[in-house]
């Protein structure tokens, strides 16, 4: 290649290869940066060049950096037209190139999203909401050829600089507002105007690519994809500041950029754009490259400058910066990889198309790496200002599963978290420090319900410990007893002086550390503390990691999510053995409604099981309904052995529904005399008269009231309070205990004009009446509104009765955001039940007083809400009337208090619930406790008997004196189960096993009956679904204590036997 | 000459004085660890932090690095230093609990607790003995060995140095082997105060311990008033 001496000649080269680009070809760009290369691009080019043999001059191949779309890789673009296509095969290429060559569009390989397909990459939200400019060139041009950058006005912006004066060039750079994007945003053209401004014949420019926070990766995306833009900022900053040596730190960890930016420094000096007298400007410059061992600290510029001294990376106090004394104690300016690349779109654009980017004091785009809990990974470049929902919601695509986010870490180990309610703060520089984070390089990861933020603050706090270069006192030791405290709270040793301690130590190493790192270290721990507090109590106090993540806190997961603490992964692990009674008394130890909630559990433990991070979770509700039918059956534990009564004294529960009846329970376990007052002619509560027969048979509910029974308790049927007694009435009577549990069993009103026509039906009335074999009047043509499972219920039992020839449910949302079990809805469908989702009621036609008809209107969802689900909006003229005979309103239900008026000593929230001390369920009556749905509002039947557990253990410690207190534990399992020791072949068949599948009536069997519709697993299933649990309890100390005594054991007896 | 205030008094000092300097030349104790007169800054053990600037938006900085410059203001003992300076210290006894130096200065800072295990260690990494072995015996044999948790000072590949001379100033200087303290036990890491003196409560009041004469307390003048707020 010959030098090109002057302007001009670069000018006429840059026509010349625009010249060469024949238009008519087509392009086929592959992603094939180091993460594309990571997701198989080097066998999608190998294979694309096979396939090409032919076609070579109508479409051309062009291997480029990468274009951002992580969970898209590898993924090509087609040009001109934009086309994306993701996740590709080698197998791809050939259908690819047919449909290049006939201009068609392979829909096989589209993006989608919520059923639409996406043909060109501008519509993609990932990339719609984007503003690609420094990143733009990265996914049509070769990084290994100057020809390519040249062609999109490469190295033109060096023109115009080496023709101004440096002082014209700072103070463009000033104007353009642009600030350091190596996270801490020092004004760019202040720093380069200070190192101008020092008297020395030598200075120094240096690129710092020492990209170390986990989860960030700009800068290697741009040193890969687009070198050359790096190279022509830097020039331009050398001339404008007096600089004729540059150097680029990189670390050797990134060998592709390293690669990809050496060849380009050397394009460049060969065709004289670096060495002497560039262009005949009569100015030197040239880079040299070095390349760092990857230590963290070594990102901070003193540090780096003792790197490329070749000293220890460690860093020195400022004053002096290096601005005034840095490398080989020489003016030096240090900028970042996207800070030099922003430059060169400066000088090329103009500083006022620049500074009309972004917000008043942040100006320009920004490069993102947006990693961890959210559907659309990758590399983002978007304007300052734009706010986190944008960036998670609209461009990450919100979270994995439907998964609720909770926060976003930004900058990385240095930064802080963000919690999800503040996530309408613009992202700029102020506001993220005002909010406790920083910029940083610009990592953003997301996370979900499923992260612990006290592990998150530990985890990178053991990294901080370990990159801290040791130098000064608080960031070395300081982060080492950060960790030490973070290790005990997440061990459930932690205490709250320690927290206050923690906090004490993070604001020291913040305010006096010596170099970034110090000073930023803190960030994850104080973030968090000031965001998550509660966080931190719960595992300190409460001994509960709510995200189910910390090993010595949570033992199993399974285990410790469960409201009642049963104990599923030592019954899961007797399964597996065969051994069906022992695991029947490990689940009966903790439930006295067993059978039932085998059935209608919502299982919180399979949400969190292990065995869902590679696979699906074990199918631990139905494993339990497994046991428990084998009990029924084989005639197991149907009673207790009653106790002798103490003589503390009589208690009355009110309400026998699932809280009432397991405080019941517990209470005569516990030797007292128990009475349990119940308004409905059944007892059961919810259980007999709100969920239907064909989710839990009566003979099942039977069995387990029958358990209670035995215990002592006393049922006394058709009193209501309020009516036909009151709480003082019951102290007067010598109860010296009372336990409300009355439920919620009114059904909310929909509100809207003509709900009192005949005809319109509430839920819960239905279920009721229904259950309780009373009659209903039902027309023909059913609506059913509401997407909980009381909805789903009333649609399913009104089916069942026969009476109409449609059921039809309208819900705002979609089967996403549906509250009803997943298995229910499915059911339903199956039945022959009709959904209309994003339908929202507007009012109710009537005719002589009598529903006609109901007018509905069309929904589309918005944006996140608080809860994290998508709020719905009404499409304007969409609405449309649909005939109903008959309209069942089941949004929600409230507990009926109408008792109170006579109970007025009662104190209520103003929800409408009871107000009780949520520790000891203790209402402001001494005597009295409440529990269950009148506390909670509608709930899960579990979490109703883990009210009636606590109560229990209340009203206990209440008659007996004592102080009122809960005593948490970490969660262990009562004894440990043997694993088993699998073959070679059980082990591959493991490997292969997916979750058991429930068996069901058909749709036929049972929609016109009430047959129970799930029928069990088989016992060979059971044993088999078991056999796939993880036995996570084993991961703690105390588990491994266990299988070490047990392998001491065997190794014993085999000795002996030998 | 810059001038500069620290604690209220005005003085000219030198361009190439450190806060440190012009403090130590006022009379005024900040207390050091790896600062030593004749080694070159360290600014590694953080006690000698001192406030500058504005008082509502105080900057912390090391005062052995730190250069003087027109009109800095500079604060060397007020409460917020005082409780950070007690903090470093407590991580470093926890490090070290058998070193008298880190002892003494716990008596005379007032430090009555430690709320970290300690690790018995024998070395602060407060950086003297490499200094003094570069830069005072001009041998260079011993140095900084891995970063954060593992850091440690030895010599290259932990072999016997051939550029040793066995001159003992690394252990003349260091702060923990030559001054030992025998009085610590494992169940309480502070000993027995030998160094104790009066612990001045000025600061309660005045939120600093600098008085008219440039004293710190030692008077006794603000714990008599302090009586008689009572």
């Amino acid at each position: 290649m010959n030098k090109v001496q002057s302007f001009d000649e670069l000018t006429g080269l840059r026509n010349k290869v625009i010249k060469n680009i024949d238009p008519n070809k087509k392009v086929i760009s592959i992603s094939a940066g180091t993460c594309g290369q990571a997701r198989g691009s080097n066998k999608l080019i190998e294979a694309f060049q096979k396939a090409l043999v032919g076609n070579e001059n109508k479409i051309t191949l062009k291997i480029t950096g990468c274009h951002g779309f992580c969970a898209a890789e590898p993924n090509v673009i087609i040009y001109p037209q934009g086309i994306f296509y993701q996740n590709l095969k080698p197998g791809d290429t050939a259908k690819i190139i047919d449909g290049v060559l006939q201009n068609k569009i392979i829909e096989d390989f589209l993006f989608r999203s919520n059923g639409d397909k996406f043909p060109e990459m501008k519509d993609i939200p990932f990339y719609k909401h984007q503003m690609l400019t420094v990143l733009l060139a990265n996914s049509f041009i070769d990084p290994t050829s100057i020809d390519d950058y040249l062609s999109v006005s490469g190295y033109s912006s060096i023109e115009s600089a080496l023709k101004a004066t440096t002082v014209e060039i700072i103070e463009k750079i000033k104007r353009s507002g642009l600030r350091g994007r190596g996270g801490a945003g020092f004004p760019t053209g202040k720093k380069w105007e200070n190192t101008r401004n020092q008297k020395s014949e030598i200075k120094y420019i240096i690129c710092n690519a020492d990209e170390g926070d986990p989860g960030a990766y700009m800068d290697r995306s741009l040193l890969e994809g687009n070198p050359h833009s790096v190279i022509e900022g830097m020039i331009i900053g050398a001339y404008a500041i007096g600089a004729n040596e540059g150097w680029i730190y990189v670390r050797n960890e990134y060998p592709l950029a390293v690669k990809n930016v050496t060849n380009a420094m050397n394009q460049a000096r060969s065709l004289g754009l670096l060495g002497k007298n560039i262009l005949g400007s009569g100015f030197d410059f040239d880079i040299r490259i070095v390349k760092g061992a990857g230590a963290f600290v070594c990102g901070e510029e003193t540090a780096l400058i003792h790197s490329i001294e070749s000293m220890r990376g460690v860093p020195r106090q400022r004053p002096p910066f290096p601005s005034e004394k840095g490398l080989f104690g020489k003016p030096t300016n240090i900028n970042n990889v996207e800070t030099w690349a922003n430059v060169t779109k400066i000088i090329e654009k103009g500083e006022d198309w620049f500074s009309s980017v972004g917000t008043k004091t942040s100006k320009g785009t920004k490069i993102f790496s947006i990693v961890g809990k959210v559907k659309n990974t990758g590399l983002i470049e978007v304007p300052m200002g734009i706010t986190l929902r944008n960036v998670i919601y609209d461009i990450g695509g919100g979270g994995l599963d439907g998964k609720k986010i909770k926060a976003v870490q930004t900058g990385g180990p240095s930064g802080g978290c963000i919690p999800s309610n503040l996530f309408n703060l613009p992202v700029d520089y102020e506001s993220l420090s005002e909010a406790g984070s920083i910029m940083g390089s610009g990592g953003m990861i997301v996370m979900d319900e499923d992260t612990c933020m006290v592990d998150v603050a530990k985890y990178f706090t053991n990294f901080l410990q370990d990159e801290s270069c040791g130098k000064c006192v608080p960031c070395r030791e300081g982060t080492q007893r950060m960790y030490e405290i973070l290790k005990d709270i997440t061990e459930g040793k932690g205490t709250q002086e320690q927290l206050e301690t923690l906090v004490q130590l993070g604001n020291v190493i913040k305010s006096t550390s010596m170099c970034g790192l110090g000073q930023t270290a803190a960030n994850p721990v104080l973030g968090t503390i000031r965001y998550f507090r509660d966080e931190y109590n719960d595992h300190i106090n409460k001994k509960k990691c709510s995200a189910a993540v910390c090993k010595e806190i949570v033992s199993s997961p399974c285990q410790h999510t469960c409201p009642i603490d049963t104990e599923a992964s030592t019954y899961i692990a007797l399964i597996a053995h065969g051994r069906f009674d022992e695991a029947l008394e490990v689940i009966k130890k903790d439930n006295p409604l067993a059978s039932v909630l085998a059935r209608v559990c919502n299982h919180p433990c399979e949400s969190k099981c292990r065995a869902s991070e590679t696979d699906e979770p074990i199918t631990i509700r139905n494993l339990k309904r497994f046991v428990t039918d084998y009990g029924l059956k084989n005639n197991l534990k149907r009673k207790v052995e009653p106790v002798p009564k103490n003589k503390l004294g009589k208690i009355a529960i009110i309400g026998s529904g699932p809280a009432g009846l397991t405080c019941s329970f517990y209470l005569a376990q516990n030797g007292y005399e128990v009475t349990v007052f119940e308004k409905q002619p059944v007892i059961g509560g919810m259980l007999a008269v709100g969920v239907p027969e064909f989710r839990l048979p009566r003979e099942i509910l039977k069995t387990d009231l029958e358990y209670i029974k035995s215990a002592g308790v006393g049922f006394i049927t058709n009193k209501s309070l309020g009516k036909d007694f009151t709480t003082d009435g019951l102290f007067k009577q010598g109860y010296k205990a009372i336990f409300i549990a009355t439920g919620t069993h009114k059904s909310l009103k929909l509100n809207v004009p003509g709900e009192e026509a005949e005809g319109v039906l509430y839920g819960m009335d239905v279920l009721t009446i229904m259950n309780l074999g009373k009659e209903v009047k039902i027309g023909k043509r059913v609506g059913v509104i509401g997407g909980g499972n009381s909805a789903i219920d009333a649609a399913r039992t009104i089916l069942r009765s026969g009476k109409s020839d449609s059921v039809t449910i309208f819900y705002r949302r979609t089967i996403a955001e549906m509250p009803a079990f997943e298995e229910e809805v499915i059911a339903s469908l199956e039945e022959g039940i009709k959904i209309e989702y994003l339908t929202a009621p507007k009012k109710i036609i009537s005719e002589n007083g009598k529903i006609k008809a109901c007018e509905f209107i069309r929904m589309k969802l918005g944006d996140m809400d608080e809860s994290g689900r998508r709020t719905p909006i009404e499409i304007k003229g969409s609405e449309f009337i649909e005939n109903l005979d008959t309209l069942v309103i089941s949004i929600s239900e409230q507990p009926d208090i109408s008792y109170i008026s006579s109970e007025s000593n009662l104190a209520l929230t103003k929800k409408g619930t009871l107000d009780v001390d949520s520790e000891t369920l203790a209402t402001n009556v001494p005597g009295i406790f409440a529990g269950g749905d009148i506390v909670s509002g509608p709930n899960t039947v579990v979490d109703a008997v883990a009210a009636g557990k606590i109560a229990a253990d209340s009203i206990d410690k209440y008659l007996r004196g004592e102080e009122m207190k809960r005593e948490y534990k970490i969660t262990r399992p009562s004894r440990y189960i043997t694993p088993i020791e699998f073959s070679d072949k059980e082990l591959e068949e493991l490997l292969t096993a997916k979750r058991a599948v429930m068996n069901y009536l058909t749709p036929e069997e049972r929609k016109h009956n009430l047959k129970e519709v799930e029928l069990g697993l088989t016992e060979e299933q059971a044993v088999k679904e078991a056999r796939r649990c993880l036995r996570c309890d084993l991961e703690t100390e105390n588990g491994r204590a266990f299988i070490n005594e047990t392998k001491q054991k065997t190794l014993v007896t085999e000795t002996q036997n030998a | 000459m810059p001038d500069i205030k620290i604690d209220g008094i005005l003085i000219d000092a030198p361009r190439d004085w450190t806060i440190l300097d012009a403090a130590r030349f006022l009379g005024l104790e900040i207390p050091t660890l790896c600062h030593h007169d004749g080694l070159s800054e360290w600014g590694g053990c953080r006690l000698c932090i001192v406030e500058i600037g504005d008082k509502l938006n105080p900057i912390i900085v090391t005062s052995c690095t730190y250069p003087v410059q027109e009109g800095l203001v500079v604060r060397t003992a007020t409460k917020k230093i005082i409780e950070t300076r007690k903090v470093i210290l407590e991580l470093l006894i926890a490090q070290c609990p058998t070193s008298k130096t880190l002892q003494d200065l716990a008596a005379k800072m007032g430090l009555t607790r430690v709320r970290f295990k300690p690790k018995w260690e024998d070395c602060i990494y407060c950086g003297l003995c490499v200094r003094m072995c570069e830069e005072q015996m001009m041998a260079s044999a011993i140095g900084f060995v891995d970063r954060g948790n593992k850091l440690r000072i030895n010599t290259p590949f932990n072999k016997t140095s051939e550029i040793c001379r066995r001159c003992g100033g690394c252990i003349y200087i260091c702060p923990v082997c030559m001054a030992r303290c025998e009085g610590v036990k494992p169940e309480d890491v502070i000993c027995g105060r030998c160094q104790n003196s009066l612990q001045p409560t000025c600061i309660e009041f005045y939120d600093n311990y600098t008085c008219w004469e440039g004293l710190k307390g030692d008077c006794g003048t603000c714990v008599k008033e302090k009586t008689e707020i009572k």
